[in-house]
């Protein structure tokens, strides 16, 4: 029986409780940014195309670790106090935003030119445009890579644990220290990472039978 | 503060030695995963009935599960259960084995992107499936899997830095130990970013070229 794992399920519980509230703080920030970037890479003039490709060209190629640490270890020296859980959802923030606003991208692309024109011919603004005729589109496409791109981000939560967050994945490694039970320990925090993960995939399958438009 | 350069300079080999070590993991990984994935989508798409619910129970299992606890959990378990495995050992067969789940995903998409009017074709010419696969699905399905391969194998070269959590010396603990020797923060992080901008930008030319070679000619 694993004892060890069932006597600490409670302080592995409360620590999962925090990776979902960081979780769930990123998910918001990197969606928000996301949708600004992808609108700026869609719309914007040459500079902010040039901005935001840069953006994303660095973070598809530093990884997120690298980025965590340069936040732990530089700003410091910058000169900027910025506390550890708010630099972990911001650098995950600012990392995620970068694979949302290209799924956003790819769904805002990917809707017919007629319905631009359409829209256009109808003497539409383009916020109008947007608001009614693009996003109500664009967003039940973007919603499967969205999940995704969540998935993705409540795994590399953990990472946080390493510039000294306390989360699931460091409550697992701490309450190994003390027991001793790595196996039980770590094997039950990647079945409730699993939960969590699995449960969110199942949720969104749901989402997007219902959001299915009829065709 | 100022960045100094010729700390950058002095120290570039350091980040040589680290940069070996995060290409072999990477490269290892990558292999090894496209291997796996490889096997696992066979077992998923033609597989017995009971081996075909486990593949699709490991892809769920390695994909819904993060690669540091994973890392955790061979590196601290096996030790703790008398077994030694390395710190690059350990952390080369989480990346390898989540991996191997996304990959195994990857072909499955690009096998069932080929149209069944294809397969349909092939059967009525009396193909059976073995060549229906060689001749017909899997050239296709190659071409396909190249740029989410492409995609994946960056992940993993960035995910290597994961590594630096158990100890092997590949390039982000090398900068990180730099850093709490020297202090020199701004230089040994950007150094770092900067390579492995240059390491990721490499990996997707190599897959571009690939592309390009591979493709049928139109």
């Amino acid at each position: 029986m694993p004892m060890v794992l069932i006597s600490n399920l409670w302080y592995l519980g409360l620590a999962a409780l925090n990776t979902v509230g960081i979780s769930a703080a990123s998910v918001v920030l990197s969606a928000v940014l996301g949708l600004v970037v992808a609108l700026l890479h869609v719309f914007g003039g040459l500079a902010a195309r040039l901005f935001v490709e840069l953006y994303l060209y660095i973070v598809r190629g530093v990884p997120l670790l690298v980025l965590l640490f340069t936040m732990y270890y530089v700003l410091p020296y910058a000169g900027v106090a910025l506390g550890a859980v708010e630099g972990g959802i911001l650098v995950l923030g600012l990392y995620f935003g970068a694979f949302m606003s290209e799924a956003f991208r790819a769904a805002i692309l990917s809707l017919p030119k007629a319905q631009w024109d359409a829209a256009r011919g109808l003497g539409m603004r383009r916020w109008l445009m947007l608001r009614i005729v693009i996003f109500p589109q664009a967003l039940r496409i973007a919603l499967p890579p969205f999940v995704n791109i969540c998935l993705m981000l409540i795994k590399s939560t953990s990472l946080v644990s390493i510039i000294g967050i306390w989360e699931l994945t460091a409550a697992g490694r701490e309450v190994t220290e003390r027991t001793f039970a790595a196996f039980q320990i770590f094997g039950g925090v990647a079945l409730i990472y699993f939960c969590i993960c699995y449960s969110l995939a199942q949720l969104s399958r749901r989402l997007e039978e219902r959001f299915r438009y009829v065709h | 503060m100022s960045f100094d350069l010729s700390f950058v300079r002095r120290n570039l080999p350091v980040f040589f030695e680290g940069m070996v070590v995060t290409l072999e993991l990477a490269v290892l990984a990558i292999v090894i995963s496209l291997v796996c994935g490889l096997v696992v989508t066979i077992l998923r798409l033609w597989g017995p009935a009971p081996l075909r619910w486990l593949a699709a129970a490991y892809v769920e299992l390695v994909r819904n599960t993060p690669v540091l606890v994973q890392i955790y959990f061979i590196y601290f378990g096996l030790a703790v259960a008398g077994v030694r495995v390395t710190g690059f050992g350990s952390a080369l067969i989480a990346l390898a084995a989540q991996n191997g789940g996304y990959m195994a995903e990857i072909y499955r998409a690009g096998i069932q992107s080929i149209s069944i009017k294809q397969i349909e074709s092939a059967k009525a010419l009396g193909m059976r499936l073995p060549t229906i696969l060689s001749i017909v699905v899997l050239p296709q399905a190659f071409r396909r899997v190249i740029p989410p391969i492409g995609n994946q194998s960056i992940l993993i070269l960035k995910d290597t830095s994961i590594a630096a959590t158990v100890a092997v010396a590949e390039m982000t603990q090398v900068g990180k130990m730099l850093t709490e020797r020297t202090a020199a923060a701004y230089e040994v992080f950007f150094t770092l970013a900067l390579l492995y901008l240059a390491l990721c930008t490499l990996v997707a030319a190599l897959f571009r070229l690939l592309e390009r070679r591979l493709a049928f000619p139109a």
